[in-house]
């Protein structure tokens, strides 16, 4: 076992704030476990603390807490926006089709392809060399007319960030809804949704310290998107079921946390990811930090090291009790480069062996220092390995 | 600091209890699972080499407390097993991929991640026993899998552990239920990992051109040059076959051989069948080489009997066995495994 463990993963998940934990616990007890539905104490108790989660994630995101539309989480709300204004727009008479870009969350990409194999369309808007949305697609979208555009704000994999201001005003300009995925924008980069014109932001709860299992989309007209799951009418019927009362609670307590430290946290975790890439260099020196010129949020850092391969870094990383992610996927057939990589334009080795970092609050220099200590060794034997195994 | 061992981990019981019982015996173990195949989503997964299988073993690591990972081999299992398999098949042989699969990649490819992981062994659930650099059969007579080992790298033998060759079936699932393994009861996949439901028929389909001669009609003929009939391709036959063949014959008919150039399906009596001595090519060496005059035990089948033999000549890379007694449906492609009379595999090759 080895003696110290890193977690450097926190793009993927986050623990659960003790404080959010701390909220969450009279809503799963006998005082408030009621349904917020039913019109009796319990039910009461229960809704009041929905509609305090809920003005807290308005107040953090600069919505009004009728736009709050809780989810199961980030790839429910991005299927929510996605294929729900496809289908309103088919509703109306308007068009079948959808543009997301090509490095989108495979929530948002599938949700687009979804809408494809319904008999709609979906257009893939390219980006550059440094990840961002090629503005002249976007154009030509508009101008053939689609039922919403879908941009991240913060990419998960690399970080970079997307102009989501103008390209929210470009499309409220064609009178287009635009849809912004904010899962890795929250909490990491200032977010407040009066200054981006967005009809439809998503959100999700664990990766700023809820529990998984928590989103949602701020839906800021809702004659734009119509319901994919259907029941008994709870939250404009735009989301139905009976709402995940704990999960909100903990929701909304962690947005608020998270929006109040944003700026400290923000200026702490750039300075670990500026201090982990600087090292990294000087120990690796032809790593090669993917969008290192482009405008990136501060807690990501994705890395490609030459004549490697994400999976076996990741493993002798985590036999070092240093858990971090790839840049790679296996989805069919052979290891690939994800898509985002591959959209870029960086060239397949370089796709293949990249290792994602992604910081958290709790990370501290000590971290940085074990990956450093780990890393030259590792990085010798895996391209040792990756020589033999992919000549 | 006690060894390292990476254990090949499919998510079946014999591999989960190979790694419960490494730790038990005190070793660093490391659990991986192979990726060999993908067939997205056309076909239902697989009870071997499948995501569930996967998760199955994860959760084995995950009770045994130990580290587990997933090692991508598509690539190359591709290339050095399916590939293969496909053009055995292309020329009218009967290939065992098995065998391939252990000699490129459970015993060397795997070797590669062993090496850069520091593991002094590698572990795999096979029913076989490495014990001083040499390897045995299993002790459980029905479940001895030596005969698929006889290609491996001579030099490996000396780092592999086999914790399960020492137990009977019913031994190993003793153990795994004993550790409450997720595995314990589950069911035994019999079928080759990469061909669903025994079609191997639909893989050659989905590999060879539609034209391939060995998917083709041909003619069947007796061993006399009769044209009897017309099959559906010679790929879809194999020695000892009696299965799809046409009646009206005074006794059963099999296939007695397969002849790719002339897509001539030879068929015959039972008697034509057996034969008296058997060539192999592709030589691997597990001991000292034979040499011309030399005795030994042959098997010629999974699960058949090994059967004595001499060696009569040895030509380039292929030797050629008497047997003393006559073996039924010696089939290219498939292996001859060499035994001593203790049961320590000697080597073995492919049936010419």
């Amino acid at each position: 076992m080895p003696k110290r463990l890193v977690y450097l993963d926190n793009a993927a998940t986050t623990p659960v704030r003790p404080e959010v934990l701390e909220a969450m616990l009279p809503y799963l007890g006998p005082d408030a476990f009621g349904n917020p539905s039913s019109p009796h104490r319990f039910g009461r108790a229960a809704r009041a603390g929905v509609e305090e989660a809920k003005r807290r994630i308005a107040a953090a995101l600069g919505a009004d807490p009728g736009q709050v539309i809780f989810t199961s989480g980030g790839t429910e709300a991005d299927n929510l926006a996605v294929i729900g204004c496809a289908l309103a727009a088919r509703e109306r008479g308007g068009p079948f089709r959808v543009a997301v870009s090509a490095i989108e969350h495979k929530a948002v990409l599938a949700a687009a392809h979804a809408v494809a194999r319904l008999g709609g369309e979906e257009i893939i808007l390219p980006v550059n060399g440094q990840g961002e949305v090629v503005e002249d697609a976007l154009s030509e979208a508009l101008a053939r007319g689609v039922a919403v555009v879908s941009v991240m704000w913060v990419n998960n994999e690399i970080g970079v960030l997307q102009p989501v201001a103008r390209l929210a005003a470009r499309c409220r300009e064609a009178g287009v809804p635009f849809h912004v995925d904010g899962v890795q924008a929250f909490g990491k980069i200032p977010v407040s949704l009066s200054d981006v014109a967005c009809t439809l932001f998503t959100v999700s709860g664990h990766k700023v310290g809820a529990p998984k299992g928590i989103g949602a989309l701020v839906v800021r007209d809702r004659h734009v998107v119509e319901a994919i799951i259907h029941g008994g009418g709870q939250q404009f019927g735009i989301r139905p079921g009976t709402e995940n009362v704990p999960g909100i609670v903990g929701f909304g307590a962690a947005v608020e946390l998270a929006a109040r430290e944003q700026a400290a946290f923000a200026a702490r975790v750039a300075a670990l990811r500026d201090e982990l890439e600087r090292r990294l260099l000087a120990v690796v020196p032809d790593a090669v930090i993917n969008a290192a010129n482009g405008r990136r949020a501060p807690h990501v850092t994705s890395v490609s090291i030459p004549g490697t391969d994400s999976e076996a870094l990741l493993m002798h990383l985590d036999l070092a009790g240093i858990a971090c992610s790839s840049g790679s996927a296996c989805s069919t057939g052979a290891v690939e480069p994800s898509h985002v990589l591959t959209a870029m334009g960086v060239p397949r080795d370089l796709g293949v062996a990249a290792l994602r970092f992604s910081f958290g609050k709790d990370n501290t220099l000590d971290d940085i220092e074990t990956v450093i200590a780990a890393l030259p060794k590792i990085v010798e034997k895996v391209r040792a390995l990756s020589a033999v195994l992919h000549r | 600091m006690s060894e390292r061992v990476l254990v090949a981990m499919s998510g079946g019981v014999d591999s989960s209890v190979a790694a419960a019982l490494l730790v038990e015996q005190g070793y660093d173990v490391v659990g991986a699972t192979m990726k060999l195949f993908c067939y997205g989503d056309s076909v239902p997964d697989r009870p071997c080499c499948s995501l569930d299988s996967i998760t199955d073993a994860r959760l084995v690591a995950h009770k045994l407390g130990i580290p587990h990972y997933v090692l991508n081999f598509e690539d190359r299992f591709g290339r050095d097993v399916i590939a293969n398999f496909v053009a055995e098949y292309a020329s009218g042989r009967t290939p065992i991929p098995c065998v391939r699969c252990n000699s490129f990649t459970k015993f060397r490819d795997f070797l590669y991640h062993a090496d850069a992981l520091d593991c002094a062994y590698v572990a795999t659930g096979h029913y076989a026993i490495a014990r001083d650099g040499a390897l045995f059969r299993g002790r459980d007579p029905r479940k001895d899998q030596s005969y698929f080992l006889w290609g491996i790298d001579r030099s490996v033998v000396a780092r592999m552990l086999t914790p399960v060759g020492d137990l009977t079936k019913r031994e190993t699932r003793a153990v795994a239920r004993r550790l409450g393994l997720v595995t314990a009861e589950k069911v035994e996949s019999v079928e080759i990992c990469f061909v669903p439901d025994d079609d191997y028929v639909g893989v050659l389909e989905r590999h060879l051109p539609a034209d391939a001669p060995a998917l083709t009609p041909g003619p069947l003929v007796t061993a006399g040059g009769d044209v009897v009939g017309e099959h559906a391709g010679f790929a879809r036959y194999t020695i000892g076959q009696r299965r799809g063949l046409p009646g009206g014959f005074r006794e059963p008919m099999y296939v007695v051989a397969i002849r790719p150039e002339t897509r001539e399906v030879v068929i015959g009596s039972g008697d034509e069948l057996f034969g008296h001595s058997v060539t192999l090519a592709e030589l691997n060496w597990l001991a000292d080489a034979l040499a011309p005059g030399d005795a030994v035990l042959v098997q010629c089948r999974y699960r058949a009997p090994a059967v004595p033999g001499r060696v009569r000549d040895q030509v380039g890379g292929a030797i050629t066995l008497d047997l003393t007694q006559p073996v039924r449906a010696i089939t290219p492609g498939q292996s001859g495994a060499l035994y001593d009379a203790d049961g320590r595999l000697l080597g073995g090759g492919v049936i010419a």
